[in-house]
């Protein structure tokens, strides 16, 4: 044949790659007849076209070849498969409860797992600028530790500006309490100022009104929140608000814009958003254009991500403005960091406009979803492998009529898929009723699981393709071994003494300890915090809030005249609420340290105690150059004879006078950390505190709360008792141990759930041995050691391995919320691992019990 | 995953996907009892008959495109065989190889005697059809 006559070789491929294989002689020969024609009668090159042509149009269903693995018998295969499956699971309720109960709790608690990741990950990730606008931070390096802080020079954001070109935008946030007033609507608030670029920068859409009326000055960006608080769902526009800064300091604002509802997953939001220059107004004493006033933060908006690292390397300028003037904080470098990333990094920064709460949940709820997993799989592989027995006959028939062993495992792998797959629906619907409710109680989070999300989906897909693989793998390998002649001459052992599912079991074992652990350690630490001492009288104590420097006087006045009240003091910083950090110079060091302003009786008032030394004595000028220092300070510094050593403030001597015992400034997730007192002049107070008569707080709480509404009208009362100042920590506190008990108890369920499975199948594979024993007169001590005997070593090794284990975990994991926890203590180790005996004990007795009241015949006249 | 998935069931023949039994279920989906022809099936069938013994899809093609003018592929025609063979009214053997078609069979076609019976029964229907038009409404 002319060589030019080939056919063109690529639609020819195409051909064979679509055509059923037995219609190709026919269908190919037609095509070729209509080429070699063409060829002779037009050209080549038109009878390759048309060939080319022809292929294509030839693509139809009639010359289609099946789908490999598709094909009829296959489809029969599978149909099959899918039917024993139902039937096996309709013969033994019990192990499938087991295996599909466990597998849905275990995913609905990855499902709930996956949605706090989820709201995580996403946490203002909304922003559509969050990978081009920075926030910008600040180092410091203090005696070879760096701190990162948040925040930034306030002169710094225009020069930058006009410095680098490369940035787009900025925006200078900064945050001030303020009392809002509309009509009879009065509340202490809490005041964002920004530049008008804020808007643009960040996406916040508007409700109602213009983005652009943050540029004047007497407009008011108000939340969703806010407005409805203060003007219910009605369109505010055009409304005025009365804004106080400060007594004498009010000024009146019209609302021109509202933002729609913020994502639940955000953290950067703001409930009063007001053009950056009333800060001024607010705020006159701030000096903005002295290095030494730092901003709650600077944003800035480049193009790309490669400006940034451009001006990151050219702050040196700024580095030495901001060092000259500020001596005692060194600045090592400022550091930019995105919206995007701010969340998780906000650990390792301090007063940043973000934060996050949740890396420890980050670290802990995948490793409890793991260990679920872990435990509903192995559940799964054990009464898998056990339960091999009752059906060897059908796989030996199987490999009888031709399956070979890859057959075997695709059945018991597609049966496992499919238990999976029903578990995975039973656990979603687990996780929307009930875990996840359960779960947002908790956590306080505005956790959802919204079906329509691509990736839920994925990630469920993904997690049930991974735990059907785990859990099917093995007891499918297991089962296909056997051989056929084996099978059916009676003599294979199986299940029975299979060593991996001793270790299976045992490492459920482990994990339910840890789990059982993790409960009782939980709520030891609940109640050792509870009781812990907060170093001072929080019980009798109450405080109230002015930002009026003459209020201290007017409300001393009046409350030294209730009789239950023992002593009230004045000062600046108040336990619990506020606190300050400074640095201290002795000739070769110095330390940063924190400081509080108190007046001279506040001490005594809280019932701050002294071990050594005097408190600062009244009328007594002098005492504004002295301080008290903690016993953490003087641990941390060394100090062998603290009174009369004399440190630099601000280049003032202060001399130590006395030596406090420590005190928690904040709650116990916070270590206790040296602290300095000082001596506070009265124009500076800002709390009142008051020690009252034990059992009299109420009465004194309405007191102070009427007298304070005589004396000052117009501003919400801000005060309270000293003992609810931790309400948050203390439900934390119970809320965690609660999610602890939970778990654990899930935990042990599945665990003895798996037992229980185990047991029973190994006691009725037992059932005539156990009959003819009783027959011949064994009584329950003869049975019960029979078959404790088999579970003692195994449980043996798992609480030996499991309980140092869960000791140091569970600890661990402690250490990361509460610094201070309590000393080495293992009683919470020794009650866990004695629960675990008694579930596994009783677990066990319950089958022995069925068996000892069987009677003997029905076990022997099986069969 | 849930796109190989649907992409299979899309693109396979239907009586093969039985992992529901119903949607094989003869009664609902029965190709067998359809005796009426489609246009093109119908001038497939008649040109089979013509060309009597030598009726195989390239054959056919030329005949429909020389009688009637149209322009007709032969992915068309194999269509159609394919189908009036499923139906039953044609039947087929594998002829000779020939050069000309690069040492390939032909598939020849035959009418059966049901496929006779789809056409008679065609033909009546439209000249019954035909016979009942009055005069009147062909009066131009």
């Amino acid at each position: 044949m002319d060589k030019k006559l080939k056919i063109p070789r690529l639609p020819h491929y195409f051909f064979k790659l679509y055509c059923k294989p037995e219609m190709y002689e026919e269908l190919h020969g037609d095509l070729e007849e209509f080429f070699h024609e063409r060829a002779v009668d037009k050209s080549i090159r038109k009878a390759r076209l048309l060939y080319t042509w022809d292929v294509i149009r030839c693509f139809q269903p009639y010359a289609w070849k099946a789908p490999k693995g598709l094909n009829n018998s296959s489809i029969t295969m599978y149909n099959n498969y899918f039917k024993t499956t139902l039937r096996t699971m309709k013969k033994s309720p019990l192990t499938s409860f087991i295996n599909v109960f466990g597998l849905a709790v275990a995913i609905g608690i990855c499902m709930v797992v996956y949605s706090f990741m989820d709201n995580d990950f996403s946490i203002d990730h909304h922003h559509l600028n969050k990978d081009e606008v920075y926030l910008t931070t600040f180092s410091v390096d203090r005696e070879g530790e760096t701190e990162q802080y948040g925040k930034s020079p306030a002169p710094m954001a225009e020069m930058m500006l006009a410095d680098f070109p490369a940035i787009k935008n900025m925006s200078r946030v900064h945050d001030a309490g303020a009392v809002v007033k509309f009509q009879d609507k009065v509340f202490n608030e809490s005041i964002r100022f920004t530049d008008p670029a804020f808007l643009d920068m960040m996406t916040f859409p508007l409700k109602w009104g213009q983005k652009s009326s943050l540029n004047d000055m007497n407009s008011v960006i108000l939340s969703e929140e806010m407005a409805i608080k203060y003007f219910g769902y009605d369109n505010p526009i055009g409304k005025s608000l009365q804004i106080k800064f400060s007594e004498n300091n009010s000024k009146t604002f019209q609302v021109s814009g509202v933002a729609e509802a913020f994502p639940d997953a955000r953290i950067i939001e703001f409930g009063f958003l007001m053009n950056f220059e009333n800060l001024q107004i607010a705020q006159p004493d701030m000096a903005l254009n002295n290095w030494k006033t730092l901003l709650d933060g600077l944003l800035l908006h480049v193009e790309e991500p490669s400006d940034m690292q451009f001006i990151s390397q050219k702050m040196d300028k700024y580095i030495a403005l901001q060092n000259t003037v500020e001596k005692d904080w060194p600045i090592t470098s400022f550091d930019f960091v995105t919206i995007h990333d701010l969340h998780l990094k906000s650990r390792h920064i301090v007063d940043d406009i973000s934060y996050d709460a949740s890396w420890e949940g980050r670290v802990t709820l995948p490793i409890v979803a793991l260990f679920m997993i872990l435990l509903a799989c192995f559940n799964y592989i054990n009464i898998g492998v056990v339960s091999a027995s009752g059906r060897l006959k059908e796989i030996g028939l199987r490999k009888v009529i031709g399956a070979n062993r890859k057959k075997v495992i695709s059945q018991f792998m597609s049966e496992n898929l499919l238990i999976t797959f029903i578990a995975g629906i039973i656990g979603l619907f687990l996780a929307i009723s009930i875990f996840l409710p359960w779960f947002r109680d908790i956590s306080e989070m505005p956790l959802k699981l919204q079906l329509l999300d691509s990736d839920l989906w994925l990630f469920l897909g993904a997690v049930l393709v991974l735990t059907g693989v785990i859990s099917g793998l093995y007891p499918a390998f297991y089962i296909s071994k056997f051989s056929v002649v084996n099978i059916f001459k009676g003599s294979v052992k199986f299940g029975k003494k299979n060593p991996v599912t001793k270790v299976f079991l045992g490492i459920q074992l482990v994990l339910a300890c840890i789990g059982i652990t993790g409960a009782v350690m939980y709520a030891q630490n609940t109640a050792y915090q509870a009781e812990r001492s907060w170093g001072y009288d929080e019980k009798n104590s109450i405080y109230a809030q002015f930002s009026n420097p003459e209020a201290f006087g007017q409300l001393k006045d009046l409350m030294e005249k209730n009789p239950d009240v023992v002593s009230t003091a004045g000062t600046v910083h108040h336990l619990g609420k506020s606190l300050e950090k400074t640095v201290l110079h002795s000739p070769d060091h110095q330390y940063e340290v924190f400081e509080m302003k108190v007046g001279p009786d506040y001490l005594q008032t809280m019932g701050i105690d002294l071990k050594s030394g005097r408190t600062f004595r009244k009328n007594q000028t002098s005492d504004f150059k002295s301080i008290v220092v903690n016993e953490q300070f003087v641990q941390n510094i060394g100090l062998a004879n603290p009174l009369g050593t004399v440190f630099k403030i601000d280049s003032v001597r202060h001399e130590i006078i006395g030596v406090a015992k420590d005190f928690h400034f904040k709650n116990f997730y916070y270590e206790n950390r040296p602290t300095i007192i000082t001596l506070a002049d009265e124009s500076d107070f800002q709390f009142i505190a008051m020690k009252v008569r034990a059992g009299s707080n109420e009465k004194v709480y309405e007191d102070l709360e009427s007298n304070w509404s005589a004396l000052f009208p117009e501003t919400p009362f801000q005060g309270g008792y000293q003992d609810e100042i931790w309400v948050g920590f203390q439900q934390d506190l119970i809320n965690m141990r609660k999610f602890m008990t939970a778990i654990a108890v899930i935990l042990t369920i599945l665990a003895s759930l798996g037992l229980y499975g185990l047991v029973k199948l190994n006691i009725s594979g037992r059932i005539r041995e156990f009959s003819i024993r009783k027959v011949l007169g064994a009584g329950l001590k003869n049975l019960a050691s029979d078959v404790y005997k088999q579970y003692i070593s195994l449980s043996l090794i798992a609480i030996v391995v499991g309980a140092p284990v869960s000791y140091l975990l569970i600890r661990a994991n402690i250490q990361m919320m509460f610094p201070d926890q309590k000393s080495p203590d293992y009683s919470g180790v020794i009650i866990s691992v004695a629960i675990l005996v008694v579930v596994l004990v009783s677990v066990i007795a319950s089958q022995i019990g069925k068996v000892l009241k069987s009677n003997p015949v029905n076990g022997l006249k099986t069969e | 995953m849930i796109k190989v998935i649907y992409f299979r069931i899309y693109f396979t023949d239907k009586s093969k996907f039985n992992i529901f039994p119903y949607i094989t279920d003869k009664s609902k989906f029965n190709y067998m009892s359809r005796t009426n022809l489609g246009e093109f099936e119908e001038i497939v069938l008649l040109t089979v008959g013509v060309l009597y013994d030598d009726a195989y899809a390239v054959a056919i093609t030329k005949e429909i495109i020389d009688q009637s003018g149209r322009s007709v592929n032969v992915s068309a025609v194999h269509k159609s065989l394919y189908r009036l063979e499923k139906k039953g009214m044609l039947s087929s053997r594998l002829g000779d190889a020939e050069s000309k078609r690069g040492g390939k069979r032909k598939r020849l076609f035959n009418i059966t005697p049901f496929g006779k019976n789809a056409l008679d029964e065609s033909m009546n229907l439209r000249m019954s059809l035909r016979q009942q038009i009055p005069d009147l409404a062909l009066k131009f």
